[in-house]
């Protein structure tokens, strides 16, 4: 089955969910808890993720979209990110590694 | 009076701005700008005092208790976070009273309730109708981005103190727009167009751009030096990198802009300090993701509670 992340606050979330993305617990540069994609939360995995400060989870659901929908909206998304650095130096390798990264985010 | 003097008549539909004063009068430096900034309403006070006591948990519990007791509107926002966190976690006991909400939420997000609120209904107050939503978008999405970079990095800044400097980055561009609001709105759609930035069209029109005069507030306000920092540097932050404020809202607004988080506003990124950057130790790579994540779950909690109509129909 197809699946899409979604974000949930952490109270919201219960064990027997699906993480549909990684989720890293990151404070003041040190990693506090780590779990991966795909991963099915637990009652434990719930309360180390409450007591490491984490609020939000993204939780993996049933891509309803079809395949043409899905590339309209990455389409959609992708041209977005060019008109916001439309005027951006992009031969500035830090400028260009965020518009990068952004782009990637909006095109997953 | 200085060269570099704004111009502040106040014909502008304004009167009680500038009620008593000399018409066509300038003002430049901080100390005229002080006597015209006296008829803004005046800043909440409660936020240096929660700056104040950030390192007493205890006295800023109490500190935040008694203050929300004050204002119905947190209270409300309180209450209404406490039983939706009472009901996600099943738990059928009433919620009997402001302190025990504020338990079950805690301490940050608490601080951070009444922030946003203090803030925001500043703003309400202050901005012309018709800017005010968008406004505190920005506001707010700048604030968001300051406070995730705090809790990220390990900048010298508390996670209040970036979200606060961020909220206010702008608040300049208010205060222009009360006294001049056609010359302003001219130079914000010449910024549209233009590559240099609104603070070079502010600077030719006014003698002085917005984050000056945002830093000006700030002083004026009693908030902390860096804060005014922060606000003075955050489109060219590399000459004062040293404060830890600085390259955190400057990278701030570059990111809210990247992600197009101002729905409604004219999103636009052109250029972005390295300093400040390699000054609060980031890379952007695929790592980063979980960082633009986290905004904006954050912002869309935000606008939960703080919902930008609420501003923008004022």
């Amino acid at each position: 089955m197809r699946t899409r992340a979604r974000t949930f606050p952490l109270i919201g979330t219960e064990p027997g969910m699906v993480l549909g993305t990684a989720v890293a617990v990151v404070n003041h540069r040190i990693l506090r808890y780590a779990l991966p994609a795909e991963h099915k939360l637990t009652q434990d995995d719930l309360r180390q993720l409450r007591a490491n400060g984490a609020e939000f989870v993204y939780v993996a659901e049933p891509e309803t979209r079809s395949d043409e929908e899905i590339a309209e909206d990455v389409a959609q998304a992708a041209r977005n990110v060019l008109d916001i650095f439309a005027d951006a130096d992009l031969s500035d390798p830090i400028l260009a590694a965020l518009f990068e990264q952004v782009l990637a985010y909006r095109s997953a | 009076m200085s060269k570099h003097m704004v111009d502040c008549d106040v014909d502008s539909g304004h009167e009680d701005v500038g009620e008593g004063k000399e018409a066509n009068a300038e003002c430049g430096e901080s100390d005229d700008f002080r006597e015209y900034s006296d008829p803004l309403p005046g800043f909440p006070p409660i936020i240096a005092r929660i700056l104040a006591t950030l390192d007493d948990p205890i006295a800023s519990s109490e500190l935040l208790l008694g203050y929300i007791e004050q204002q119905p509107v947190i209270a409300s926002r309180v209450l209404l976070l406490a039983k939706v966190l009472a009901t996600r976690k099943r738990s059928r006991r009433a919620i009997p009273d402001l302190a025990f909400a504020t338990t079950l939420i805690g301490l940050n997000r608490t601080r951070e309730i009444t922030i946003l609120s203090s803030i925001a209904g500043f703003i309400a107050d202050i901005a012309p109708p018709g800017i005010a939503g968008n406004f505190w978008q920005h506001s707010l999405a700048v604030g968001v981005c300051s406070e995730q970079l705090a809790l990220l990095c390990a900048p010298p800044a508390t996670a209040p103190a970036a979200l606060i400097a961020g909220l206010l980055h702008d608040i300049g561009q208010l205060w222009l727009y009360r006294f001049k609001e056609e010359a302003f709105i001219t130079a914000w759609r010449q910024d549209l167009s233009h590559a240099a930035g609104i603070e070079a069209d502010e600077r030719e029109r006014f003698g002085v751009d917005h984050a000056t005069i945002g830093a000006w507030l700030a002083e004026h306000w009693w908030l902390p030096p860096g804060i005014g920092t922060a606000i003075r540097h955050h489109h060219a932050p590399d000459k004062a990198l040293n404060e830890p404020l600085v390259p955190l809202v400057h990278v701030a607004e570059v990111l809210s802009n990247a992600l197009g988080l101002t729905d409604g506003g004219v999103s636009r990124v052109t250029s972005i300090s390295g300093a400040a950057c390699r000054a609060l130790g980031l890379t952007w790579d695929e790592h980063s993701r979980a960082l633009f994540m986290r905004i904006e779950a954050r912002m869309r909690h935000a606008n939960t509670f703080l919902p930008r109509d609420a501003l923008g129909k004022r």
